[in-house]
């Protein structure tokens, strides 16, 4: 824990860019057209929002086991959650999903 | 007249629901009967009654022991539940083929078996360490269950399954109501009361060993349930 400033705007700066990605990802997935662009946009949510986030938290928390162990968290989301978009988005695309295309004619849903 | 009907029904019925949460103290007052006593009295008491430095855990394993035994009860129960639905023999035509249309992905192989080791670590922390930071038996043991339906995923249930042959899961998915009836026996017999622990004397130092054992039983129970259940969901199970 810190109150130096420069420390602080540090971490509000991680906080915010984090909070920004989460509100772009949420916004993604409730208008984006189809299941693939869903999908990115819920990815960017885990891997840059909350990355984001805990390295702001361990920057605040400062050199300490805890900020390990938040940057440990932080090195196994942005392992696992693009593994899963991978992996959604694979099957999605191995069973016959058509992504959407802007002309209805291309094979898209519209 | 139907939805008339169902109406007036509703309305009948929450009425005397709304008067009855009317009457509830005020959320978050001082002044109510969980702040001004059972809260205090487990803060302060809770480590040194319990032996749980994780308050939690004082509460779920000691303090409302039987519930949670009641409740590992009731998860066995939703599984020979589950298991009694699934794995009613269906007609042959109507047994869904493996879904080996889409093989896996290399990337998906990679970091599952990159993972694993890391996964077993924390969820084992969590269980033997239950007692004393956050977590235990539910936490982990269903950390382990997740990794076995993950692996089940790349690496297929039958390989997966090898890990946990069919006559060592049928023991381990009772695990957590067996542990909870060998301790709270254990109890009874030294003690006097089923599934008391001990607070002072000779046999102190069981106090923690009966705790973790309580905390094993329902991690391994938990996991091969959580496991157990998805097989018969898949249809690999039976």
């Amino acid at each position: 824990m810190s109150n130096h400033p420069v420390v602080l705007a540090i971490t509000v700066l991680f906080v915010c860019v984090g909070a920004f990605f989460f509100l772009v990802g949420t916004i993604g997935i409730l208008r984006l057209p189809d299941f693939y662009s869903r999908t990115h946009a819920a990815t960017k949510c885990d891997t840059v929002g909350a990355g984001s986030i805990l390295v702001g938290l361990a920057v605040y928390t400062g050199l300490e086991f805890d900020s390990l162990k938040i940057l440990a968290i932080a090195a196994f989301v942005l392992l696992t959650s693009p593994t899963a978009g991978h992996a959604l988005a694979r099957a999605a695309f191995r069973t016959g999903l058509v992504p959407w295309t802007r002309s209805p004619d291309k094979g898209g849903v519209g | 007249m139907r939805r008339a009907l169902t109406l007036a029904l509703l309305i009948l019925a929450s009425v005397p629901l709304l008067y009855a949460v009317s009457l509830l103290p005020p959320v978050g007052s001082e002044d109510n009967p969980t702040y001004t006593y059972v809260v205090p009295h487990y803060l302060e008491e809770g480590p040194e009654e319990t032996g749980c430095e994780n308050i939690v855990t004082a509460v779920i394993l000691n303090y409302r022991g039987f519930d949670t035994g009641g409740e590992v009860t009731v998860i066995f129960t939703a599984l020979m539940a589950v298991f009694g639905v699934l794995l009613i023999p269906r007609p042959a035509e109507k047994v869904r083929q493996p879904e080996s249309a889409v093989p896996v992905s290399p990337v998906t192989l990679f970091i599952v078996r990159t993972l694993a080791p890391f996964i077993v670590v924390f969820s084992v922390y969590q269980i033997i360490n239950g007692h004393s930071t956050p977590g235990g038996g539910f936490q982990g043991g269903t950390i382990i269950g997740a990794l076995l339906i993950a692996a089940s995923l790349v690496m297929g249930s039958e390989r997966t399954q090898r890990l946990l042959p069919e006559g060592v899961r049928r023991w381990l998915q009772p695990a957590a109501v067996l542990m909870f009836a060998v301790v709270g026996v254990t109890g009874m017999l030294l003690f006097g009361e089923y599934l008391s622990y001990p607070i002072e004397g000779e046999y102190l130092f069981l106090r923690v060993p009966f705790l973790t054992l309580v905390e094993i039983g329902i991690g391994v129970g938990g996991a091969a349930i959580v496991a157990s259940i998805f097989w018969a969901m898949e249809g690999s199970d039976g």
